[in-house]
């Protein structure tokens, strides 16, 4: 399993053609309600907004409208559709909770394409970081092999994919941005969780994957 | 990974997820019934969640029914109950539908809506033999409030209101421990507490999870926009004095133990412009506390600004000073410079370790001396630092209706805390006032 390295500095940039652009992300508005809960959890990054980088001209969200699989067919509320429906508010009727426990979502690209980079929403009506964040692709629908891991914050190895040691983050409405550099081609994308430090809750508001 | 699938869920529920599903209660005959109490929940918005988070990890509860007048949210409980317990519980829009069906059946309910639904489903629900656990406020009027401490009464069934300060092991520590028998704030002649909280925005949803009109207004909503809002307006809820207030306010009276005197108040609409004000900033006079001294006690509330640290409340003695907050992160104690040492207090175990370096040198002569801060004690007997804050005072609940503790916060001690609010809300309009003995008791 190949790891990528990350770069989150300000101005990360992919590797390019001569064309490039920034990638323009439109981001939710900040809807944070009631009392905060503490978040308790080693290693975690300060909250800020995504890096802003540079990708090749046609580069586009390949995920929108994209049909969305899961380890768990029967969310607690809401429907998979929501992850690729291009909706990123957080409010009830926007979001899917699947069940608690290591689970993932994944989401068929339909043809394998150049990745660049990967936008992910869990939920932020309420700042909490969510726990074993793994982001991998794949051109096998199974994840059996040709897997790539873009993301991993298990310090423990707790879901039994490797140890990860990217940091944990706050999910606000700024989202998380996964920078793929270099690009990988890949079909598939998944999600892990593991619940997150104010619930037991696997929660996906919206995914946004960035290719061509 | 803990996985069950929609056909696993349909093969083991025997039924299609649509309209009632009845539920039977079977557990309770099976089970020794001694310790196995049937429950039902009312209400299933955010506070309900939190409520039926903790009641799943308690064990023994049979989950007979869950109501709510929203279907996403209704359907959620149903399918998380049904998730963690493998218990299929009824569902209902109506609480009266529940009653009719399942109270026989059912040893307590817990009721998380819109505060003016607290006193007709209490009333309801106590009449028909259940015992209650209700969030707080426990009306959006005195009169309300009044009605369900007078049930609980008539019924002699329990009545326990959701100031969960009051189960925390933490907060008894402080008011037993540290206040009453260690004294270690020396006389406590002020206190001050607040609640702050930045601007957020109204709460809105998707237009598919919209409730059809006529069942809002059925509920008593206007609209959508109101059902989600509610906390905002008269006639619903009594704003932020009451929802974020009324936890704090209940603490100091029950540590400084006495019901204060006077109150003045003041409050702001400017902002958000609804019914309730945005911030309210309020004074208590306590005549005597349970030194025997007289104490004045700040308290504000302010929904445009997070500034000052979140929300605490804190005691101010001669000798030192106990800041209290649901998140121990924020609790700490401070000694005053020419106090006794608290060394004798650490190496017993009673307080914490000193933080020296969070003390500041003056930087006048005309200042006090910074003063040291001490955490709590590592280990607080009761309290576990992963369990959930509401969870305590739900198992107290679940204990006493299994005859084994008594009530840690009946309607009779939770009125006489609301009755400050309800006064301090009273003041904003007309100025400071007296309080009576008559405010904090219900007559017959």
């Amino acid at each position: 399993m190949k790891k990528i390295i990350l770069l989150f500095c300000a101005f990360a940039c992919v590797a390019l053609s001569a064309s490039a652009a920034k990638l323009k992300i439109k981001l939710p508005e900040a809807q944070l309600v009631g009392t905060e809960v503490p978040i308790k959890i080693e290693n975690l990054e300060r909250e800020a907004p995504p890096p802003e980088i540079e990708v090749p001209d046609g580069v586009t969200n390949l995920a929108k409208g994209k049909k969305v699989t899961s380890s768990d067919d029967f969310p607690l509320i809401g429907e998979l559709e929501l992850i690729t429906d291009g909706e990123k508010d957080s409010s009830e009727g926007y979001y899917v909770i699947i069940a608690d426990g290591l689970q993932w979502v994944q989401i068929d690209l339909e043809k394998s394409a150049e990745l660049y980079a990967i936008a992910l929403w869990h939920y932020h009506v309420q700042k909490r970081a969510y726990k074993d964040v793994i982001v991998q692709v794949s051109d096998d629908p199974e994840f059996k092999k040709g897997v790539t891991t873009i993301f991993n914050n298990d310090h423990d190895n707790s879901a039994k994919l490797g140890k990860g040691t990217d940091k944990h983050y706050v999910d606000s409405h700024y989202g998380k941005l996964f920078v793929i550099n270099p690009p990988v081609k890949a079909r598939y994308v998944r999600f892990y969780s593991n619940g997150n430090t104010a619930t037991a809750d696997n929660n996906y508001v919206e995914v946004e994957v960035y290719g061509k | 990974m803990k996985n069950y699938s929609r056909r696993d869920f349909l093969k083991t529920s025997g039924v299609a997820c649509g309209g009632l599903v009845l539920s039977s209660g079977l557990l309770h005959a099976q089970g020794n019934p001694k310790d196995k109490v049937n429950i039902a929940i009312v209400g299933y918005g955010k506070e309900g969640e939190v409520l039926v988070d903790s009641l799943l990890k308690i064990p023994n509860l049979n989950f007979v029914a869950v109501c709510d007048i929203w279907k996403p949210r209704l359907t959620m409980a149903f399918v998380r109950i049904f998730r963690e317990k493998k218990q299929k519980a009824a569902r209902y829009e109506d609480y009266k539908d529940l009653i009719a069906k399942h109270a026989k059946d059912l040893d307590a309910v817990v009721i998380a809506t819109p505060d003016f639904w607290h006193s007709p489903m209490t009333v309801d629900f106590l009449k028909a033999g259940v015992n209650v656990y209700c969030e707080k406020m426990m009306s959006d009027t005195v009169e309300g409030a009044k009605a369900m401490v007078r049930a609980a009464r008539e019924s002699k069934k329990l009545l326990q209101i959701g100031h969960q300060r009051k189960s925390n092991p933490r907060y008894i520590y402080a008011r037993d421990v540290l206040l009453h028998k260690n004294n270690i704030c020396g006389d406590i002649m002020a206190c001050n507490g607040q609640w702050n909280r930045a601007v957020t925005k109204d709460v809105t949803c998707a237009p598919k999870v919209v409730i059809p009109q006529e069942t809002l207004n059925k509920y008593g909503y206007k609209d959508m926009h109101q059902f989600l809002n509610w906390r905002w307006y008269k006639g619903l809820g009594g704003g932020a004095i009451s929802d974020l207030g009324a936890h704090q306010i209940d603490i100091f009276g029950w540590m400084l133990g006495a019901r204060p005197t006077r109150v003045m108040a003041s409050g702001n609409k400017d902002y958000y412009k609804k019914d309730w004000d945005d911030n309210v900033m309020c004074i208590f006079d306590f005549d005597k506390t349970f030194q025997g001294r007289k104490a004045q006690v700040f308290y504000q509330v302010l929904t445009t600004t997070s500034s000052g640290g979140g929300y605490f409340e804190t005691f101010m003695g001669d000798k030192g000073t106990l800041k209290m907050s649901e998140n121990p992160g924020i609790s700490k104690l401070f000694r005053e410079a020419e106090a006794p040492k608290w060394e004798p207090l650490v190496n017993q175990g009673i307080i914490g370790k000193s933080n020296a370096s969070d003390a500041v040198a003056a930087v006048d002569v005309r200042e006090s001396a910074a003063l040291a801060s001490y955490d709590f004690p590592e280990n607080i007997p009761g309290f576990e630092k992963n369990k959930p804050i509401h969870m305590y005072h739900l198992e107290n609940f679940i204990n006493a209706v299994l005859g084994k503790e008594a009530l840690n916060c009946d309607g009779e001690h939770a009125f006489e805390a609301e009755a400050a609010v309800f006064k301090a809300r009273e003041a904003i309009e007309k100025g400071p006032l007296d309080f009576e003995d008559a405010d904090f008791v219900v007559s017959d």
